[in-house]
């Protein structure tokens, strides 16, 4: 139990538990914002009731996401300066201002038209709502942008120097546009709405399967799916992008990735490891299955290879990533995830082009609802596998080939860390237990279909046919005829 | 170039307390409710309560993620330097945070709600008590080497100053919660915190009282600054300033205004400070390491106002369009239903 007395380790342990539980709730928001977008834009247009009050719904378990969200990322803005200390001092120049962007463009657009799209419905007209609606999407997504920007740059810090141990920009643009820049972005873009449709869709299904509102819930199931037809390959595609940048900027880490010790040479057929056992004591995989010829293939589609394949004997020690298993299974179920959700988004696409989605047999789906269900949860497990990745790859530096982690932390006692831990893993799974036991409350309650449709006078046909004053007729009888 | 690495730092020190100013001001009065609601045994109240904070609360907090993020742009080695030092505290304010923010979502979905409601009231109170900790810390100072690295111990935050300041600012987030209930409820609870805004009123005056009379004792470093003509006039007015401020709260109250308390309760606030401004200027690190020597390198900081600073006035108006939507009292179960 050495590292417990290790205050580096026990910060990133705190900085790698805090992020992988925080990042579930924004993740949502980002993804179901731009899903309430498009179901408010479609009953504008088509002023249907049910998909207001599909946006009622799913809207809920926006606010449910967006308060743990809030509440979960701000210790993380806080630990760059509580643990981080040195790390914040050498990079404030640009991290520190892009974390201020972030708040500034993004997390403060969101926050303050949540309120008017959570409660707003009946206060501001359809207009300024469905604009409150789209500035939070616009915001939520915005906070992508800005929080990949930062750990792109931490990962391919150009647009300056170091100088005397603090780094110093020349050109933000160039900072900001750095190579891992827009492919991260995008990549985590991508994430968050696959991860989101194929919640929505998920849940849609599980409604579908149990025929509470099955008619109601297609509508969203549909949604969702032609959604992920253009999102799905998307993601597949991005994801080959990143690769092949990590293969450019961060060799050290693309070994660790594929738990290759010696170098492939160029000019040579390159093996593909699919299922491995890697040992850092012997520095080779105690056990492997690969498939012949696949890496060419994977990084420059042919057999063999123009550049070589470094691997990871080329660096020191000290130099190169640990924990190579971690990486690499990591890398593995996260690429496993997208072509999974890839093939349930194309199997669901040719059901649908058969006609197997009609309001009378898509409950009779009921495979293909229990595939959707399965990958609800699938995403989020991508997302945080593809960020162990990419950080614990990263390793041993912060600001790569820059900044050691080890000389990141902040001088501080141990036990203050430790006690921190302590209290961030009491905690978090806490919340999170409690988030997926109210958000499936709200799922179970359903719909709540008597609120009133704005703009719409419930039960009051266009023709007033309300009964008036009672006039007893006086004549006689003779004449009532 | 000279003039603009002494205006830069200037410029951010403004836009730093400006947010910082809408964080204590706003985020204040919602701490204050929620430590409130710990008096109240009333679920119906307590519900009123959260339901009048429930549309604005994440955009208040927000002030506070953004001053973290300009300190941590502007001037990096202060930002390293204070949150080191203030660990605990820091972390005492965050976790009270969490339990304040999830209290909002959690209660609304749970069958039996003591326990988010409790976790909204001592939330509130301990991401309050992590504040004025953290603020007491810093006038108090800093122990730092002559680079600007703490090297001070885990408890340094910990004084008998600092726990002076923690208690005024619980009492100042009080006071200023029930003047934002005076204006936005009615009725019995509206009675109920005429009387706490007329308490909380006293205890802050005593508290501010206090601190303002043992500042100069204790900090050799202040007295010098705070008996020298022209800065001995500025700060013979304030305290009377805020006297004349806080018996104008006080006939208000009297009054049964509604408006008018919450008015005053904020304009107190703006003396407070600027008071504070004005004894910690031009220290960011006070008495030890300067805006100057802290601040990022002078083309972080252009950018930054480029970014961020042109933002300052769209934000204040959707904020402002935030309360002008929901103007009016709180009443029923929430807004829009």
């Amino acid at each position: 139990m050495e590292f417990l007395s290790d205050t580096v380790v026990l910060s990133r342990m705190q900085f790698a538990l805090t992020a992988i539980i925080h990042m579930l709730w924004p993740t949502l928001t980002t993804g179901v914002g731009i899903y309430l977008v498009m179901v408010e834009g479609i009953w504008l247009k088509t002023r249907n009731p049910d998909y207001y009050h599909h946006a009622r719904f799913w809207s809920k378990l926006y606010a449910l996401n967006f308060g743990i969200g809030v509440a979960t990322g701000i210790p993380m803005e806080f630990q760059f300066g509580t643990n981080w200390a040195p790390f914040s001092e050498a990079v404030g120049n640009f991290f520190g201002s892009v974390i201020g962007f972030e708040a500034s463009w993004a997390f403060m657009l969101e926050a303050a038209f949540l309120g008017i799209m959570l409660f707003g419905w009946e206060r501001v007209n359809p207009a300024i709502h469905y604009l409150s609606t789209i500035l939070v999407a616009v915001g939520a997504n915005l906070s992508t942008v800005w929080i990949l920007t930062a750990s792109s740059w931490m990962q391919t810090p150009t647009g300056g120097e170091m100088v005397n141990g603090k780094f110093i920009v020349h050109d933000y643009f160039q900072a900001i546009l750095n190579p891992f820049a827009a492919t991260s972005v995008l990549h985590m873009f991508f994430a968050t709405l696959e991860t989101s449709l194929f919640v929505v869709g998920g849940i849609s299904a599980w409604y579908i399967l149990n025929q509470r509102h099955a008619n109601f819930f297609a509508k969203s199931f549909k949604i969702a799916l032609a959604a992920a037809i253009v999102v799905a390959p998307l993601q597949l595609y991005m994801g080959h992008l990143s690769a092949e940048q990590v293969y450019l900027y961060q060799p050290a880490k693309l070994a660790a990735m594929e738990a290759q010790w010696e170098t492939l040479p160029a000019g040579q057929p390159a093996n593909w490891s699919l299922v491995s056992l890697p040992n850092e004591k012997t520095q080779k995989n105690d056990w492997e299955i690969s498939i012949p010829n696949a890496l060419g293939y994977i990084l420059e589609f042919k057999k063999d290879l123009s550049a070589p394949v470094r691997g990871l004997k080329e660096w020191q020690p000290e130099d190169r990533p640990h924990l190579v298993g971690l990486i690499y299974y990591c890398f593995r179920i996260m690429v496993g995830i997208g072509f999974f959700l890839a093939a349930v988004m194309g199997f669901s696409i040719l059901c649908w082009l058969l006609g197997k989605f009609s309001a009378e047999k898509i409950s009779e789906q009921r495979w293909l609802m229990r595939a959707w269900m399965f990958a609800a949860p699938l995403g989020f497990i991508a997302i945080d596998t593809g960020w162990i990745v990419r950080c614990v790859g990263r390793q041993p530096w912060t600001l790569y080939n820059q900044i050691r982690t080890v000389d990141s932390a902040s001088h501080i006692p141990a036990s203050n860390v430790l006690t921190s831990l302590t209290g961030f893993a009491l905690v978090y799974p806490l919340l999170l237990v409690a988030s997926l036991y109210f958000g499936s409350r709200i799922v179970r309650r359903g719909p709540d279909f008597d609120l009133p449709v704005p703009g719409i006078e419930i039960d009051r046909p266009a023709v007033d046919t309300a009964p008036g004053e009672f006039v007893p007729d006086e004549r006689p009888v003779e004449a009532q005829q | 170039m000279e003039t603009l690495e002494y205006f830069l730092p200037q410029v951010w020190f403004g836009i730093l307390g400006l947010f910082l100013f809408l964080y204590v001001m706003l985020d204040g009065f919602d701490l204050g409710v929620g430590i409130l609601s710990l008096t109240s045994d009333d679920e119906e109240r307590r519900g009123l309560l959260m339901t009048s904070l429930s549309n604005i609360w994440d955009a208040n907090e927000t002030w506070l993620v953004l001053m973290g993020g300009g300190l941590f742009g502007a001037f990096p080695l202060a930002y390293g330097t204070i949150l080191t030092a203030l660990y605990i505290p820091i972390l005492v304010m965050v976790f009270g945070l969490i339990f304040r923010a999830v209290a909002f979502e959690f209660r609304e979905q749970a069958n039996r709600k003591f326990f988010w409601n409790f976790a909204f009231g001592a939330g509130s109170f301990t991401a309050a008590l992590g504040q004025g900790f953290a603020l007491g810390a810093v006038l108090k100072g800093i122990n730092v080497d002559s680079s600007g690295h703490f090297i001070g111990g885990t408890w340094d935050w910990l004084t008998w100053q600092s726990v002076l300041v923690a208690l005024t600012l619980i009492q100042g987030y009080v006071l200023i919660g029930s003047a934002y209930l005076v204006w936005k409820t009615e009725g019995e609870l509206q009675e109920t915190h005429y009387k706490t805004a007329k308490i909380a009123a006293w205890t802050t005056m005593l508290g501010a009282i206090f601190i303002t009379i043992t500042t100069p004792i204790f900090y050799e470093s202040a007295r010098s600054k705070l008996f020298e003509p022209p800065l001995v006039f500025v700060f013979a007015a304030i305290p009377v300033l805020g006297i004349l401020l806080v018996s104008r709260l006080l006939s208000s109250l009297e009054r049964r205004e509604e408006r008018a308390p919450f008015i005053w309760t904020i304009l107190i606030f703006v003396l407070t400070f600027l008071g504070l401004a004005l004894v910690v200027f031009p220290y960011i690190i006070p008495t030890r390491i300067t805006i100057y020597e802290a601040a990022a390198d002078p083309s972080s900081l252009v950018i930054m106002i480029i970014f961020i600073g042109f933002l300052i006035p769209v934000m204040l108006f959707y904020n402002l369009y935030q309360y002008v939507v929901f103007r009016g009292k709180v009443s029923g179960k929430a807004y829009g239903e």
